[in-house]
């Protein structure tokens, strides 16, 4: 759960949100997970004092029943994150990701609400001592139900993590089965250095209606030899990316080439606690803005019944 | 036509991933199995005299536990770190769903979970 605040070219808007996460284990094999979100945007009205919000918004982000069938192969079917790229699978909740704005580029590939209705076979081996392989390949089918819509489009994404150097490379590929049929693809990076506490990762997408990319430092200061307590609970994040228009026009993507610059910095209190700090400047040709954002977010883990054991 | 290629295609890349998973069990199955039968009947002395295991023998008993302690600890912080911040340990019922699902989530292997689990309840 979190409570961000956004700050986009002077207008402020506040952002309450909750995100549970639901795991029942079902015997030795089967998992089924479902995560849902409850948020609001409370924003001030002319004429009015105070912040004011609608309705609060409510979403099954995804509901997946997982088959661990062998140590290499999990089946997945029902609704689940589009895994294209790596952000919005493995980054986006707010607990999760440096940066609390999401990346120009994140709409690219991840269907109408982020998730794909389908199946998809994913999991990941030891190919070689030095390397690990993962992929996922999946399918997803037309839905045009609110709030669970999605695309009709068929991907993969594969990558190769290194162990040793601390190294995930990837990339993801996926053919709209609707629409303008076309092919979009991407590519996906992850290094920490053994020596730094420092994370680079980075993405790169393309489409006909847009492409871009984003690359983001995170340095964590527990290196500093003062104030070693809260130094090393101290994380400082940049993020430069940039977004070029396509063909088409979505209306998800910036309507014009944009490139922005975020500095932040983030400090753990505890294990799951985090604040979480930004300014950023976004530079186009309708005009340049800066962006604040100041959040506070928290991940707690509540059990609620005999857990199963892992297969 | 494009739609047939990029069948194809996927159903290759689908092969060749099934193919390297079921080698790399079959491999694992058989060095388990081999693993097995030679530790075979010094296993059944060794349970037979647990209690009367030389110093040496606990000794090497302590050093292997340690060392998979921190081959899982190395685990943990580079798979968990490459996105998030590592969590504290949680309970072991806990754990045990958590990593069921971070295996699905995260892609990681089944050695991988194996000593993440272990060192995450120890």
């Amino acid at each position: 759960m979190g409570f961000i605040s956004n700050f986009s070219g002077g207008q402020p808007d506040l952002h309450p949100i909750a995100t549970p996460l639901v795991l029942v284990p079902i015997g030795q094999r089967w998992v089924f997970e479902t995560r849902a979100t409850f948020e609001n945007d409370l924003v001030q009205l002319p004429g009015r004092s105070g912040f004011h919000g609608g309705p609060v918004q409510k979403e099954v982000e995804y509901a997946q029943l997982d088959f661990i069938a062998n140590s290499c192969v999990t089946i997945t079917v029902g609704r689940f994150l589009t895994p294209f790229g790596i952000f919005n699978e493995r980054l986006y909740p707010v607990w999760i990701r440096n940066l609390q704005s999401d990346p120009l580029i994140l709409p690219i590939g991840i269907g109408p609400s982020n998730a794909s209705t389908g199946g998809m076979i994913r999991g990941g081996f030891k190919a070689r001592p030095q390397f690990n392989i993962n992929y996922a390949v999946y399918f997803s089918a037309l839905s045009t139900t609110s709030p669970v819509d999605s695309d009709r489009f068929a991907g993969v994404r594969t990558g190769i993590f290194i162990p040793k150097a601390r190294l995930e490379m990837g990339g993801s590929f996926q053919h709209l089965l609707e629409q303008e049929r076309s092919n979009l693809f991407g590519f996906h990076a992850i290094w920490q250095p053994t020596l730094l506490p420092l994370d680079i990762r980075g993405e790169y997408a393309n489409s006909k209606r847009g492409s871009g990319y984003w690359i983001e430092p995170a340095y964590k200061l527990s290196q500093l030899p003062f104030l070693q307590n809260e130094m090393r609970r101290t994380q400082l994040v940049a993020r430069y990316q940039q977004f070029f228009t396509g063909d088409l026009v979505s209306d998800a993507l910036p309507p014009i080439n944009t490139k922005q610059f975020e500095f932040g910095l983030n400090y753990y209190f505890i294990d799951g606690l985090k604040a979480a700090s930004n300014y950023g400047r976004q530079f186009s040709s309708a005009g340049n803005l800066n962006v604040w954002t100041l959040g506070l977010t928290y991940r707690f883990v509540v059990p609620m019944g005999s857990a199963g054991g892992p297969r | 036509m494009r739609r047939n290629w990029m069948l194809v295609c996927c159903l290759g890349v689908m092969a060749c991933l099934v193919r390297s998973a079921l080698a790399q069990e079959q491999e694992r199955s058989d060095k388990g199995s081999a693993v097995v039968a030679s530790a075979g009947p010094s296993t059944a002395n060794s349970n037979a005299s647990h209690d009367r295991r030389s110093p040496p023998a606990l000794r090497s008993t302590a050093s292997a536990e340690r060392a998979q302690r921190i081959e899982g600890e190395k685990r943990f912080r580079t798979n968990c770190g490459r996105c998030h911040q590592p969590p504290h340990k949680f309970p072991s019922r806990v754990m045990a769903t958590a990593i069921r699902h971070m295996r699905v989530r995260a892609m990681l292997t089944d050695e991988d979970m194996r000593l993440i689990l272990s060192y995450m309840t120890q």
